[in-house]
């Protein structure tokens, strides 16, 4: 998934964008996107289904026959986004041989972050944490939907084929799924509208808007300031004076662990 | 000179037909909103007893309103029956007013299938020993519980109507008062509503088309209607209740019926995975929603406080 390589002689010469995302992660998070959307707006009056609102918007669909096709429909997109994700992960590093994605995977580190995070948030530091190519919230994001889109996918077909599942598995599993899909949604429905969208478009400097996953480019600037471990790396300007070379894991793992006396 | 009256009535006598037309529909949309539907009343029942002073005082000093609403009448199912097919040929020698059974009994003169099967029902069996809490006809087929304005049931506002029929029975079903009488603890008509069932009705429009789901009376039975706990009822042990859903779901099974939760919330006895799953998920959900949000928090007073020192 690191592309920034790539333009690195690019970014160089010319300082204003940087690839942060190549196509295809630009089209699995428009898929990703519109087909929570669908799923959130046609499952939510079901959740809610007292509310005189839900029977109003239910109706404005044409009835609850088409929120539930919608709701099946959005829920197949998801799915095969979630196929073509990983089959992307293999091509790349199987075929394509780049190095395995290992700026995405949590550590120890994140947490230390986390913590450095809060306590500027509370002005107990001056600084932001310098973040690289993924700060914990992007992690967190990647990783829940790893945990969330098997729980809802699986669920979701146990309440979609219930005599069909049943008569392989017992029959307290449609009871359970539909608690489990019910919750996991509430959960990823509040996280993404309360933290994914504030943090992405709502903060300074990226207010109202922010465009790097739709566009797959992010301004120099912007990504010095967000992610200014990776930047510095892309412009072989590393305080260590590193080679930018994060294809060996071990490379990446010593990075991550020269950075933290810096904080 | 005489160019000009002669193109006027050119013009009068073309717009003509349009103003037949419209005097064609004004007179219709007047007529029929003006003809109002009547309830049939050949002996002029309503001329004395359309009045809703008319009360009479019985021998132990009740007082009883003799008052029949031609209004309601007229949009009743039975507007085109006489009084006296009801009220008999002597309606003054008849003794008023009626027992739930008695009454049930009336309408059994015609409708004999459903007034055999009431009788046969858990409803009808307590009727028989004389108790006044449970449902005869006009309970569920008048919306006010008046023999002279019960409706039909594909009339929107039938309380029998689709739709309708589960807050019907929870008039009586979610009276927790009433049912404690009875034994009866699990809250039937909001575990319905909780259910798929429930809410795929309440979402669905009032269109039949729509109203394709299971409501109370598609597992329970109609005029029929048992005790749960009665071994013939539809509902009691679990072959039953796989035949039962197998009405809808085709080769249900047993094993899929075992998953009803039975209008209980999942509890260490009752399906205790949903429980623990339950419980499981809603710690998840509190405590990270719940740090989400101390973060956002955190971030909106941090990034406002720098706009502000600037």
């Amino acid at each position: 998934m690191v592309t920034g390589i790539e333009t690195l002689s690019a970014a160089k010469e010319l300082e204003e964008k940087i690839t942060r995302f190549d196509i295809h992660q630009i089209i699995q998070h428009a898929l990703l996107m519109v087909s929570f959307i669908l799923l959130v707006v046609t499952g939510l009056p079901l959740k809610f289904h007292d509310f005189a609102i839900s029977q109003w918007w239910t109706a404005a669909w044409g009835g609850i026959e088409a929120t539930r096709f919608t709701h099946r429909f959005a829920a197949w997109v998801m799915v095969s986004v979630s196929v073509y994700h990983l089959l992307y992960l293999w091509y790349t590093i199987n075929i394509l041989k780049r190095p395995f994605p290992i700026k995405m995977v949590p550590g120890l580190q994140d947490f230390i972050k986390l913590a450095q995070e809060l306590g500027y948030f509370m002005g107990l530091r001056k600084e932001m944490p310098r973040y690289d190519r993924f700060n914990w919230k992007e992690k967190f994001d990647y990783w829940a939907i790893f945990w969330g889109i098997p729980v809802m996918a699986g669920s979701g077909f146990i309440m979609m084929y219930p005599v069909l599942v049943t008569r392989f598995l017992p029959g307290w599993v449609v009871p359970t799924a539909l608690i489990a899909h019910s919750d996991e949604a509430m959960l990823a429905l509040i996280w993404i509208f309360m933290v994914h969208i504030f943090f992405n478009h709502f903060t300074p400097g990226v207010f109202p808007f922010n465009t790097s996953i739709f566009t797959g480019k992010v301004a120099g600037e912007r990504y010095r300031r967000e992610h200014p471990l990776e930047y510095e790396r892309l412009l072989g300007i590393s305080e260590q004076k590193e080679e930018t070379d994060d294809e060996s894991k071990s490379d990446a793992e010593r990075n991550n662990e020269t950075d933290s006396p810096d904080f | 000179m005489s160019q000009p009256p002669k193109q006027a009535g050119l013009e009068l006598r073309r717009l003509l037909p349009f103003l037949a037309f419209g005097l064609v529909l004004t007179g219709s949309v007047l007529t029929l909103s003006a003809t109002k539907v009547a309830g049939l009343d050949e002996n002029n029942c309503l001329s004395c007893h359309d009045n809703p002073e008319l009360i009479k005082t019985t021998a132990d000093g009740k007082r009883i309103s003799l008052h029949v609403s031609e209004e309601a009448l007229s949009k009743g199912a039975h507007r085109y029956i006489d009084c006296t097919t009801c009220h008999t040929s002597e309606p003054h020698k008849t003794d008023t007013p009626l027992t739930k059974l008695s009454l049930a009994q009336k309408c059994g003169s015609c409708h004999q299938y459903q007034y055999k099967l009431h009788l046969e029902s858990i409803h009808g069996q307590q009727l028989i020993q004389g108790n006044p809490d449970v449902a005869t006809c006009i309970d569920c087929h008048s919306p006010v519980g008046n023999p002279h304005s019960v409706i039909r049931v594909l009339e929107y506002n039938a309380p029998t109507y689709k739709k309708n029929i589960a807050q019907t029975c929870g008039q009586c079903h979610g009276n927790e008062k009433l049912m404690a009488n009875y034994g009866v603890v699990e809250k039937v008509y909001e575990s319905y509503m909780r259910s798929f069932h429930g809410k795929a009705m309440q979402l669905g429009t009032y269109e039949v088309t729509q109203l394709d789901k299971a409501t109370c009376t598609n597992c329970h039975g109609v005029h029929d209607i048992k005790s749960a706990s009665d071994p013939t009822s539809p509902v009691a042990g679990l072959n039953n209740l796989a035949n039962t859903c197998e009405q809808c779901h085709p080769n249900a099974g047993t094993n899929f019926a075992s998953g009803f939760l039975g209008h209980k919330e999942a509890s260490p006895e009752n399906i205790p995975v949903a429980h623990y799953t339950e419980i499981l998920f809603t710690t998840l959900l509190i405590s990270v929603v719940s740090f989400g949000a101390i973060v956002v928090i955190m971030a909106i007073i941090r990034f406002s406080a720098n706009k502000w020192r600037e």
